[in-house]
């Protein structure tokens, strides 16, 4: 029977149909498809790896951030203070300057009103100086006419005189 | 789950359709100029009056010479009936003379240039010349006969469904393939890390091609036997010459990748003097071993494929034996043997992966025990 006995030709046709092919897969195909799988493997593994990666980083980031954050809120207040002592600072300053200033206003006007008092004070002596010079003159017109006059004058200025040493 | 059910409903429809032109084919070679039909019962009926006629042509079926004849090589393919698609012929006589012809030439027994195709006899249903003295003589037959030629269909569309999936990588480096190409990635991918990598390590890139080659032919092979018509349907595993090949392939590939310390387990195990110093017993065994191997992988995948399609033609036969009986049983068994035939043709679907499978572990393995290192103890 044929199925048992091995037919030369068919075994022959099988062969080089076989070789063939076999030849043919094996230079153009499965070299090919293995290394694609491979690269494609290589690939995922890469990806997943990066994806962790990401993962990691973007983890750090977050809690770089939160830090950051806590420090420039540290720094805000911070700054919150200092702005708050300058101010007070600076309002002290001013104040100051203004006391200073009101006092220099004040102790000009005092020297002005003190000058110009004393040149009242002068002005005022100098008229009740001759008023009294005028009113001595018409009094001695008067009173000076008589000699008695004169005598007790001179008596009672001589005992102021002496009263006052 | 429902696309499932879908394909699998397809698949049943399929099978039953090609079985039934199956069917009505092995009907068609009983009595020429049938047309084919379809419904189960109708064909029953029909086969009837077919097997009615042949009883009054006082030609009985004979399911042993349809079977075998249906397993067997032949020079044309017949598709139905007469209808048979011619294919080359190429023999030498004894002189030494080339002849090339078409086999539509040879058909209903003619003779052409000396040639024709032996009837009852030693070279029953191959080509014969007949020498001065008048006996038959076996020409150098390189005929492209249906295996040959269901052979090479097989190899083409092998290389068609590889380097679609070539393609599909070179056009798309990284994106998984899907549907079709996903299940053809899936199976090479199984092969070549669950099998290959996992027993040749480093060296699987160059067995790999051998081995993924070896899987696709046999299984593409297997699944065309199943086809009834015309692409496929020829016993191309089943037949002893094409896994002769095969396996002379596989020997080839082991002890040429023979390691030194290979031969060394095999002239000169490492077992006791007396097992191997005055008889040389267990080197015996080990050559023997050589051997049988590839003589075990041949058989093994000739036996089931063999198998398959025997079990699948006498279901079918079933019908006409049975069709003396009564139009009733007839009715009764054809509908019982063509789901009998469907379900061994489902399980042969697996087997034929199974196989190709085996067939390729085994290799593998064997390509492996063949490239063993000396253990540094």
């Amino acid at each position: 029977m044929s199925l048992f006995t091995p037919e030369f030709g068919l075994v022959f046709w099988m062969l080089v149909v076989f070789l063939i092919l076999f030849g043919i897969l094996a230079k153009y195909a499965w070299p090919a498809i293995v290394r694609m799988m491979d690269e494609r493997a290589d690939f995922i593994d890469k990806g997943v790896e990066y994806a962790r990666e990401a993962k990691r980083d973007r983890e750090k980031a977050q809690e770089d951030a939160k830090d950051l954050l806590t420090e420039a809120r540290k720094q805000q207040l911070e700054v919150l203070q200092q702005t708050e002592r300058l101010k007070r600072e600076m309002i002290a300053e001013a104040r100051k300057a203004a006391e200073n200033e009101a006092k220099q206003v004040r102790e000009a006007a005092n020297l002005s009103i003190e000058q110009a008092k004393r040149e009242a004070e002068l002005q005022l002596r100098k008229q009740v100086a001759s008023l009294s010079l005028q009113v001595a003159e018409k009094v001695m017109r008067k009173d000076l006419a008589t000699d008695k006059n004169q005598m007790e004058l001179i008596g009672k200025l001589l005992n102021e005189l002496e009263n006052k040493e | 789950m429902k696309n499932d059910l879908k394909y699998i409903l397809l698949t049943f429809i399929l099978l039953v359709g090609t079985l039934t032109a199956g069917a009505v084919g092995l009907a068609a070679t009983g009595v020429s100029g049938e047309e084919s039909q379809q419904v189960e019962d109708e064909l029953a009926v029909r086969v009837d009056s077919v097997m009615q006629q042949e009883e009054r042509e006082d030609k009985a079926f004979d399911p042993k010479r349809t079977i075998f004849e249906h397993l067997g090589d032949e020079y044309g393919w017949t598709i139905i009936g007469k209808v048979t698609i011619p294919l080359p012929v190429i023999v030498r006589d004894n002189g030494g003379e080339w002849y090339f012809f078409s086999s539509s030439r040879l058909a209903d027994g003619k003779t052409y240039k000396g040639f024709h195709i032996a009837g009852e006899g030693a070279y029953e249903g191959k080509i014969v010349g007949v020498d001065a003295t008048g006996d038959e003589y076996r020409p150098c037959d390189f005929s492209i006969t249906k295996n040959a030629f269901s052979v090479m269909i097989s190899g083409l569309i092998t290389m068609l469904i590889v380097f679609s999936l070539v393609r599909f990588y070179k056009r798309k480096k990284f994106k998984a393939p899907r549907k079709g190409m996903g299940g053809l990635e899936m199976i090479v991918e199984m092969l070549y890390k669950e099998v290959i990598v996992s027993v040749l390590g480093k060296e699987s890139k160059r067995y790999a091609p051998y081995l993924l080659t070896l899987f696709f032919f046999i299984f593409v092979s297997n699944m065309m036997g199943l086809i009834a018509v015309f692409p496929g349907g020829a016993n191309v595993m089943g037949n002893m010459s094409i896994t002769l090949v095969l396996a002379l392939c596989t020997f080839v590939v082991i002890n040429v990748s023979g390691t030194k310390e290979y031969w060394k387990e095999i002239f000169w195990p490492d077992v006791p003097m007396g097992l191997k110093c005055p008889v040389p017993l267990l080197p015996v065994i080990e050559i023997f071993g050589v051997f049988t191997k590839p003589v075990a992988l041949m058989i093994r995948l000739f036996a089931n494929m063999l198998g398959g399609h025997l079990i699948v033609l006498v279901l079918i036969s079933l019908i006409f034996l049975f069709s003396v009986m009564g139009q009733v049983v007839l009715g009764v068994t054809a509908v019982f043997s063509v789901l009998f035939a469907v379900f061994m043709n489902l399980i042969h679907v697996l087997i034929g992966f199974i196989q190709a499978y085996v067939f390729m572990l085994l290799s593998t393995i064997f390509i492996g025990l063949a490239r063993v290192r000396k253990v540094k103890s």
